[in-house]
């Protein structure tokens, strides 16, 4: 990551100083948000002790809230140069830095691009993979209503991956369709979700590496006048090192994820309705599914947006059929507002209630109330 | 009486603002599309919507659009994205964060003032822009106006 930062340093420069062939364009996003939980719960996995709420708002870098106030869960600050080779390529690479990386910045995304005909793109290298509608944006807080995509759907370990994509635009009709293939490797070593849930219940592990490697799926996206729908399938194979302290490894059996979903938005007169409904599922001996939904209604009034949004997940067991697993939902209720053209105000409460079985230490989350408020922002 | 007279004043200033208000009201509430004379493609709301979202990239002559648009905060692009798009000016901004962050689309490229819209379509027989009505000269061609 060192190396490839300072190859990409050095050929920025070159690219500023000298730019002889290349057009550069720097574009960037980024939100700068703080927030607390409101009180305290019984600790689910400590009975008898108490201890702050917290809610995950990010799960793939655990960035969380508790009782003192935070900037660091979920600010971001990311820098996107689109550097054009020749008319049909061109490159582009976001430099993402995180509060909960301290800021340090990384590359999350970093890949060519080349139009191969006028309907036909290809798209090599470091992309979002696109599971759920808002995935591939989950970051760029600008591109929609709430403080963040609802945290207890947006869960994944892996959330990225160095692969293809061939994407494909034609017209059915009076509506605008996009076909979406792609394949790719994620080889996360050092996982720090998984090394966080290896903590939260009492292990001593060094790292944890998490692998989806074969991810192979399609999207495909159709809009009209006033909606947009995207349907999503895919799958991976998944293999998971976690190495103790002494350097031994955990036996663990490898199995495949199957992704499926259909999410999007509409508009009907003054609001538009967003959804996002899923359905994961593991080929592994228990048969585990998790069955996710999303519904959101934003009032689009002139520069003021209220909004309500309503997320659950569920986890089941068709093979072993368990009732009392992980589940949860987040009533959410905010307010965005657009104060400037390329930059908004947002407040949003969120009522997260964990319906998971305590007895099996699967609702780990405990229920909590917390209070945001941010700037997101487009340049 | 020193009093009844500031309430005059203060009705007459009332009345004026909200005559200007109606006026200005009236100034900007068409919005011309504007190509290059030679273009003798066809267009009507949804094409062009299709065109100013990324949604389709040439003209029905076959060749490739440039699209222009006026600053963001010029009064002809708030009448455009409300009356072509169908969403308010923050709206189509999220739009564009999005698709530009997921490097599926480049917005239309902004020019300051409606004269340089003008000179540029006037020399690019590919370009397309809009702006509003009383500003559109005869170097270009007005293909809808809405």
């Amino acid at each position: 990551m060192k190396l490839l930062k300072t190859l990409f340093c050095t050929s920025l420069l070159i690219l500023i100083t000298t730019s002889a062939n290349a057009e550069i364009k720097v574009s960037g996003f980024g939100s700068i948000v703080a927030g607390k939980t409101l009180g305290t719960v019984d600790d689910p996995l400590n009975p008898g002790q108490k201890r702050d709420e917290i809610l995950t708002a990010d799960f793939y870098d655990v960035g969380q809230y508790t009782n003192d106030i935070t900037f660091n869960a979920e600010s971001i600050f990311a820098l996107q140069a689109v550097m054009d080779l020749s008319t049909n390529f061109k490159v582009t690479a976001q430099l993402v830095a995180k509060g909960v990386d301290n800021f340090q910045p990384e590359f999350d995304w970093y890949y060519l691009t080349y139009q191969a005909t006028e309907n036909l793109t290809l798209m090599a290298g470091r992309r979002n993979i696109p599971m759920y509608y808002f995935s591939e944006f989950s970051e760029v807080g600008y591109a929609y209503p709430w403080m963040r995509p609802p945290s207890n759907l947006y869960w994944w370990q892996v959330t990225q991956f160095n692969g293809v994509h061939a994407m494909y635009n034609f017209d059915l009709g009076d509506y605008s369709n996009t076909l979406t293939f792609f394949y790719g490797n994620e080889y996360s070593d050092d996982n720090v979700e998984m090394l966080y849930y290896n903590k939260l219940y009492g292990g001593s592990a060094r790292e944890v590496n998490e692998y989806w490697t074969d991810i192979t799926g399609v999207n495909w996206n159709i809009s009209g006048d006033n909606f947009d729908v995207r349907f999503v399938y895919f799958q991976n194979d998944r293999d998971r090192e976690t190495v103790q302290a002494d350097g031994s490894i955990d036996p663990f059996t490898p199995d495949s994820i199957t992704f499926m979903g259909v999410g999007g938005s509409v508009d009907i007169e003054s609001f538009t309705v967003l959804f996002d409904l899923n359905f994961v599922e593991y080929d592994d001996a228990l048969g585990t599914e998790f069955p996710t939904y999303l519904v959101s209604v934003v009032y689009n009034l002139d520069q003021y947006q209220p909004y309500f949004s309503y997320s659950k997940a569920d986890h089941k067991r068709s093979k072993v059929p368990t009732e009392d697993l992980e589940e949860h939902y987040i009533m959410s209720t905010g307010l965005r507002y657009n104060f400037l053209p390329n930059a908004s105000l947002k407040f949003q409460y969120d009522h997260f209630v964990d319906q998971g079985d305590k007895a099996t230490g699967w609702a780990y989350h405990g229920d909590s109330d917390t209070i945001t408020v941010g700037v997101d922002f487009v340049f | 009486m020193l009093n009844r007279f500031k309430k005059v004043k203060w009705l007459a200033v009332l009345s004026f603002s909200v005559g200007s208000l109606l006026t200005m009201n009236q100034a900007i509430a068409d919005v011309a599309i504007v190509v290059h004379p030679s273009n003798t493609s066809d267009f009507n709301k949804s094409t062009i919507k299709k065109l100013f979202l990324g949604k389709s990239k040439s003209f029905s002559n076959g060749r490739v659009a440039l699209l222009l648009s006026s600053s963001a905060t010029a009064a002809a692009t708030k009448e455009f994205n409300k009356k072509v798009i169908g969403k308010s000016n923050s709206q189509v901004n999220a739009y564009w964060s999005k698709m530009i962050f997921t490097g599926k689309g480049t917005p239309p490229q902004q020019l300051p003032s409606p004269a340089e819209i003008v000179s540029a379509i006037s020399v690019n027989p590919d370009a397309i822009g809009y702006m509003d009505t009383s500003a559109v000269t005869s170097a270009v061609k007005v293909v809808a106006t809405f």
